[in-house]
């Protein structure tokens, strides 16, 4: 049997398309990316809650009370478990494959019907399309369509047609043909029929089509997300790579979630859209009689629920896009009359700051208005972009929730006053009250009163959450809720008349140096480490305004200098802040210059490359997590944009190959990745190893006795039943293995190598461990697994794995000349074992989707490894 | 007003049609062309419907009669042969002219209805109204005037799952009746009706038919129901036309064997009527020794009482009392024997004998004349080619 070329025709096939119909892919890809964030921008511009108001009126309205509550709970639920961004990027890509495959699907399906021929020819297509494993025709989609969402567009949308064709198909054909003769016989031309006649009856079975299609979309979100698709399926996918099964499940929930809507609304709205179905529901109605379950609104009513709630929601994202749309300010001739707003609470520090904000900002010809605000809607108008900036954030811990809640529509201008503290604090004449435990049965003395501050601050929250229930406290005191300025007052009161009084505070604060006090110790730690006060913006105020946000990123301020200030307003007294802060500046000659320089531009490399965002994709391994958010986080201050993909090996090597990607961190070179290198070397450029040595090796768990060494495994394969768990195969690690490593070492009889993926050996051996038993598994170093498990790396005294590999840098082979200051920068990267460990270690304690504070906090104690791996 | 002609119309399902009908024309029969996989469905059927006419077409299943009707309006073409309607030939028409033609002027009732289960009763009623492009108010205002036509007045608004299978037939009836067309095509219409409500049906058209004169072409396989209806009826078997007559010719001199089976079990007593089976007022005749005088569409069934009392003919008169002819009692036992042939009916005087010979060859010429009948200018409904002389 001769063997037939079948594969290379493919290959070839893919070739000439890629050089000859480029053009028509870049227009679908156009079309998809364009309609994807059409739809996302609709899905993401308005609250959560509100968007989530919407789909439950419009589950009102499809099936009922009871739907309209679920379907709010549901979405509410996303977004309690932050996954809303992501629901609503998935949700998009959903709608839009839908859209499409019905675009293209319903046609395809009515011109079957009429053609016995066209259906011969469809219908293996369809087959085809439907059973063709996903991961055959995502390389292409990314080949053709570059990583992202289109690739996950095109993929969802092979796979999600087929039932869209075949139940039109379907629905046509089985509509009486006797009806379709009466129409013939009345002299109804064939078009009208189709619509007068065939599509309203064949409409429920078309419906039952579109929710096929939906649902197989969804299914196939996950796998979308191995090609760099945002959303559900890259947070699964990111979920499954770590292991973390919890998290996996979390997005898998969300997934569920807008499955079931989706599904629900869909059939709804196929009985609804039918005349038949319509008549059916209002006899069942009739039926029943009329109470509050089965009550739905009549359409007019829904659809005035929906445009409401759009106004509200359209009304908050005009004035998020209105202000976006300033123009770029010139870095010569700073400011220009234009206008920033900064929003402040009533706060001393962030009085003091944003005072001084103006000034500077009014001197450097800007227009400041400055919006003093409680702290929750503060955040919100920031978010919105109503408020340009404020600079009074104590994160992580105060206003973690804000944080949590906003971050996403905020820019972290970075700390400018370091450590501070929130404590709970007593005048220094209460003797015997140091520490909290101190205040435990001692209520009689507060009149069980802890003077506190506005509410809605995040450190009342805290207090009452979390450092009274530690101390059990919560019982005895009473957290009396009120502002700032009355818990001072009442501090002067009682200091004046040596009354015991308890009270809220943090440092710095020019009480304590007002008065004598004593911050109570914290020896559980339960107020958190100290915060940084931060400085936050809307999303895209640095983009904006580069001059303001470099101003912004720089600024630092001593503790004796906001202390001065602040006392200097405060004496100064409410109406007159800015003055304080002109006699301040008087008395502190060059703070000006040195907090807004003029001549400095914008922190690019000169060469404008940092306006041009850079594609890094990243495997969900922990060193590629560590460097690549490291580089994010370096390059941000360099005035760089990274856009972070996360994606699959194979993805990722065609990605960089085609030029969607610019940049990968961890390739495993020259052996376990060897493979795609090998196929496309010609497009990629090796920036060099920034680590090494790596190695490859198998690994057994330390309670397996006796086996040390590859050769210890001898004799054993009963002990292991005769397997070596492998990962995906095909991997260099794989051939390597297979090829060189058992036949080496005579094991090659004994032991079979089980194919399968990373996630799955990981489980495998988390499995095997949990219940010692013996396993080998591949494994490589570094790897997590070393420091979760005991393993042994059995030796290989023959290297016949190799020498190790080291970690590179890999690019697009145009890179170089786009991007040359950071070619520079990559190629003289190197990161020690033990930077590499902490770093890791830092973003597995801080835990999934805090990777970039975990890289913030290492870097403070590594202040020297920005401006190695970019120096100014 | 309209007139149908169907001119030598052939109909060849499978390969090479035309062959077929090459062979068929030299005289092949339908079985040596089922061996080539080919089905001739239609052979060589030509008729003249006159204008008001009701013409049945009746035939068991399987002889053609479906496909023949879908030729009249073009649902299929004719392999062979034309279809000639008001003077336009259709069978040369393109396909939109044809669509217009079906629209305008030929309208169809279905045997299963064929209502669509989408429309309420009134668009339904509408439908071809819409199909023709007619404004919204006005095919709804002419809807509802052929819903109350139909005898469906106030069921405007309901669904057609709603209403029973005759009230349904009646939107079917009412959908055709709503465009105004010249020409009514009903294919088994009433077939799928039960007994009671079928005879109300067809009792219906026929009040129609009075005031409305169509032009229906009227399929059946139920010869009582041919019997009732027609003006003229076509039977049909194996795809040809074996007679074509009015109901007394078929009864009463059935073209072959087949026909006469086919007529074996009809109730002539019913379908045959006084004027039918009258003979001449013999010169000695008294009108006041009649036993009694009936109208010539009396049922035969009905002379049995009359006659079995005196020996005396029963009369047959016009509304106005005229005398038209006697029906003897030997006469009315002779008819109700099996398969009338004109020379074993020894009842028959030698004078009977010539005229009905005379008759006979008038009812052949009237085929061949399409001279018009009488029919449709007076108010009897049925009015019998065989008339006093």
């Amino acid at each position: 049997m001769p063997r037939i070329p079948f594969g290379n025709w493919v290959n070839s096939v893919v070739e000439w398309l890629l050089s000859h119909a480029a053009w028509l892919f870049d227009f679908f890809k156009n079309v998809f990316n364009g309609a994807y964030d059409g739809i996302n921008w609709v899905l993401q511009a308005p609250q959560p809650l509100i968007l989530a108001g919407i789909f439950a009126v419009i589950a009102f309205w499809l099936r009922g009370t009871v739907a309209g509550v679920l379907t709010f709970v549901g979405f509410a639920f996303i977004d309690s478990l932050e996954l809303w961004d992501h629901a609503m990027m998935t949700l998009s890509l959903v709608l839009v494959a839908t859209i499409i495959a019905l675009v293209i699907s319903v046609p395809v399906g009515i011109w079957a019907a009429r053609s016995n021929r066209v259906s011969a020819v469809v219908r293996p297509v369809l087959d085809f399309m439907q059973t063709l494993p996903a991961m055959i025709y995502l390389i292409p989609a990314i080949l053709f369509f570059g990583s992202g969402a289109p690739a996950g567009i095109v993929a969802t949308l092979i796979f999600a047609l087929a039932p869209g064709v075949r139940m039109t198909e379907l629905g046509i054909r089985q509509v009486d043909k006797e009806l379709v003769e009466a129409a013939d016989a009345f002299g109804d031309t064939p078009r009208n029929t189709l619509f007068r006649v065939q599509l309203p009856l064949a409409l429920p079975s078309i419906m039952a089509g579109v929710n096929q299609v939906i649902m197989l979309g969804l299914s196939m979100a996950a796998i979308a997300g191995m090609v760099g698709s945002e959303g559900l399926g890259a947070d699964v996918n990111e979920a499954i790579g770590q292991l973390n099964v919890g998290l996996g499940s979390e997005s898998g929930v969300a997934i569920v979630i807008l499955a079931i809507y989706l599904d629900r609304m869909t059939s709804a709205l196929g009985t609804q859209a039918s005349p038949m179905g319509r008549r059916a529901l209002a006899k069942v109605r009739a039926a029943h009689g009329l109470t509050v379950w089965n009550y739905r609104p009549r359409p007019a009513v829904a659809v005035v629920g929906v445009v409401v709630l759009a106004l509200v929601a359209g009304g908050m994202g005009m004035f998020g896009a209105a202000t976006t749309q300033a123009p770029v300010a010139d870095a010569s001739n700073v400011g220009k009359g234009k206008k920033i707003s900064i929003g402040y609470i009533p706060w001393d520090e962030g009085v003091a700051s944003t005072f001084l904000w103006k000034e500077i900002l009014e001197e450097r010809g800007f227009q400041v208005e400055a919006k003093q605000l409680d702290a929750g809607p503060l955040y919100t108008s920031l978010a919105s972009g109503q408020v340009d900036f404020e600079t009074d954030s104590w994160l992580p811990t105060t206003h973690a929730q804000y944080w949590k809640k906003y971050g996403k529509q905020l820019d972290d201008l970075g700390a400018w006053y370091g450590q501070t503290s929130l404590e709970l604090s007593v005048p220094a004449y209460m003797k015997g009250i140091d520490s909290l435990d101190d205040l435990k049965g001692k209520s009689a003395t507060f009149d069980g009163k802890i003077t506190g501050i506005e509410s809605s601050a995040g450190m009342m929250g805290l207090l009452k959450d979390k450092v009274l229930k530690e101390y059990g406290l919560d019982k005895e005191y009473r957290v009396v809720d009120s502002s700032t300025p009355a818990m001072l007052a009442q501090l002067k009161r009682a200091y004046a008349k040596k009354q015991p009084i308890v009270t809220t505070l943090w440092s710095p604060h020019w009480a304590y140096s007002d008065y004598k006090l004593k911050k109570l110790k914290d020896p559980k730690g339960a107020w958190g480490k100290g915060d940084g006060v931060h400085t936050l913006s809307r999303k895209g105020f640095a983009a904006d305004n580069p001059e303001v946000g470099a101003w912004l990123k720089n600024f630092r301020m001593t503790e004796k200098q906001l202390t001065s200030l602040e006392a200097d307003i405060n004496k100064a007294g409410k109406g007159k802040q800015q003055d304080a802060v002109k006699a301040w500046l008087k008395a502190n000659p060059g703070v000006v210059d040195k907090l807004a320089p003029v001549k400095k531009s914008s922190t690019a490399g000169g060469t404008g490359e940092a306006a041009r965002p850079v594609n890094v994709a990243w495997f969900p391994w922990d060193e590629d997590v560590a460097v690549t958010y490291l580089w994010k986080r370096v390059l941000g201050d360099r005035g760089y944009k990274l856009n972070l993909k996360q994606m699959d090996v194979g993805p990722v090597y065609t990605g960089l190959g085609s030029g969607d990607l610019d940049v990968n961190f961890d390739a495993w070179l020259p052996y376990a990745q060897k493979n795609y290198w090998d196929k496309h070397k010609d497009n990629l450029k090796d920036l060099g190893s920034w680590y090494s040595p790596t190695s490859l090796e198998i690994a057994v768990p330390s309670y397996v006795k006796g086996v040390k060494s590859l050769e210890d495994l001898k004799g054993k394969g009963k002990t292991f039943d005769g397997k070596i768990i492998g990962i995906e195969p095909g991997t260099g690690e794989m051939n390597l293995l297979k090829k060189n490593v058992l036949p080496g070492y005579g094991l090659d009889k004994e032991y079979k190598v089980v194919d399968g993926s990373t996630p799955a050996m990981l489980a495998e051996l988390k499995r095997a461990y949990a219940k010692k038993q013996p396993v080998a598994v591949v494994l490589w170093s570094p790897h997590w697994a070393y420091s979760q498990y005991q393993l042994n790396k059995l030796t290989d005294s023959k290297k016949l794995f190799g020498e190790g590999n080291t970690i590179r840098t890999i690019v697009n082979k145009g890179f170089p000349s786009k991007y040359p200051q950071l070619t520079k920068w990559f190629k003289n990267f190197k990161m020690s074992e033990s930077e590499l460990g902490s770093l890791e270690a830092e973003i597995k304690k801080r835990g999934q989707g805090h990777e970039e504070q975990a890289v913030d906090a290492w870097l403070k104690t590594h202040k020297d490894v920005a401006d190695r791996m970019a120096p100014q | 007003m309209s007139r149908l002609q169907a001119e030598d119309l052939y109909k060849v399902f499978g390969r090479r049609p035309d062959q077929a009908v090459e062979k068929l024309r030299h005289g092949a029969d339908r079985e040596e062309l089922r061996a080539g996989g080919t089905t001739a469905a239609v052979i060589d059927a030509s008729f003249t419907v006159e204008p008001g006419q009701i013409f049945v077409v009746m035939g068991l299943s399987g002889s053609g009669k479906s496909t023949l009707l879908r030729m009249l309006n073009g649902l299929l073409e004719p392999t062979a042969g034309h279809v000639r309607f008001d003077g336009q030939d259709l069978t040369a028409l393109s396909p939109r002219d044809l669509r217009a033609v079906r629209s305008k002027k030929i309208s169809m009732v279905f045997q299963h209805f064929a209502l669509f289960p989408h429309r309420s009763v009134m668009e339904n009623a509408a439908y071809g109204l819409e199909v023709q492009g007619v404004p919204r108010k006005e095919r709804e205002k002419r809807a509802i005037e052929a819903l109350r036509l139909a005898g469906l007045a106030g069921w405007e608004k309901s669904w057609p799952d709603e209403l029973s299978g005759g009230m349904q037939q009646r939107v079917g009836l009412a959908r055709a009746l709503a465009t105004d067309a010249d020409l009514l095509l009903m294919d088994e219409s009433f077939s799928a009706l039960d007994p009671l409500i079928r005879r109300d049906m067809q009792d219906q058209l026929l009040e129609l038919q009075k005031t409305l004169k169509k032009t229906i072409v009227f399929i059946t396989h139920d010869l009582n129901e041919a019997m009732r209806l027609g003006d003229r009826i076509a039977v049909m078997r194996d795809g040809r036309i074996v007679q074509i007559g009015t109901a007394e010719d078929i009864l009463v001199r059935p073209a072959n064997d087949y026909v006469a089976s086919f007529i074996q079990d009809v109730d002539r007593s019913r379908v045959l009527t006084a004027g039918a089976i009258m003979t001449d007022v013999p010169e000695d005749y008294v009108h006041g020794d009649a036993p009694a005088t009936v109208t010539e569409d009396t049922p035969v069934i009905e002379l049995f009482t009359p006659c079995s009392t005196v020996g005396v003919a029963v009369a047959v008169a016009d509304k106005s009392g005229k005398l038209l002819g006697v029906v003897t009692r030997e006469r009315l036992l002779g008819v109700l024997g099996e398969a009338i042939q004109p020379a074993e009916q020894p009842s028959l005087t030698k004078t009977e004998q010539a005229e009905q010979a005379e008759q006979t060859e008038q009812a052949e010429q009237t085929e061949q004349d399409d001279v018009p009948t009488p029919r449709g200018e007076g108010d009897e409904p049925v009015e019998k080619v065989i008339t006093g002389a």
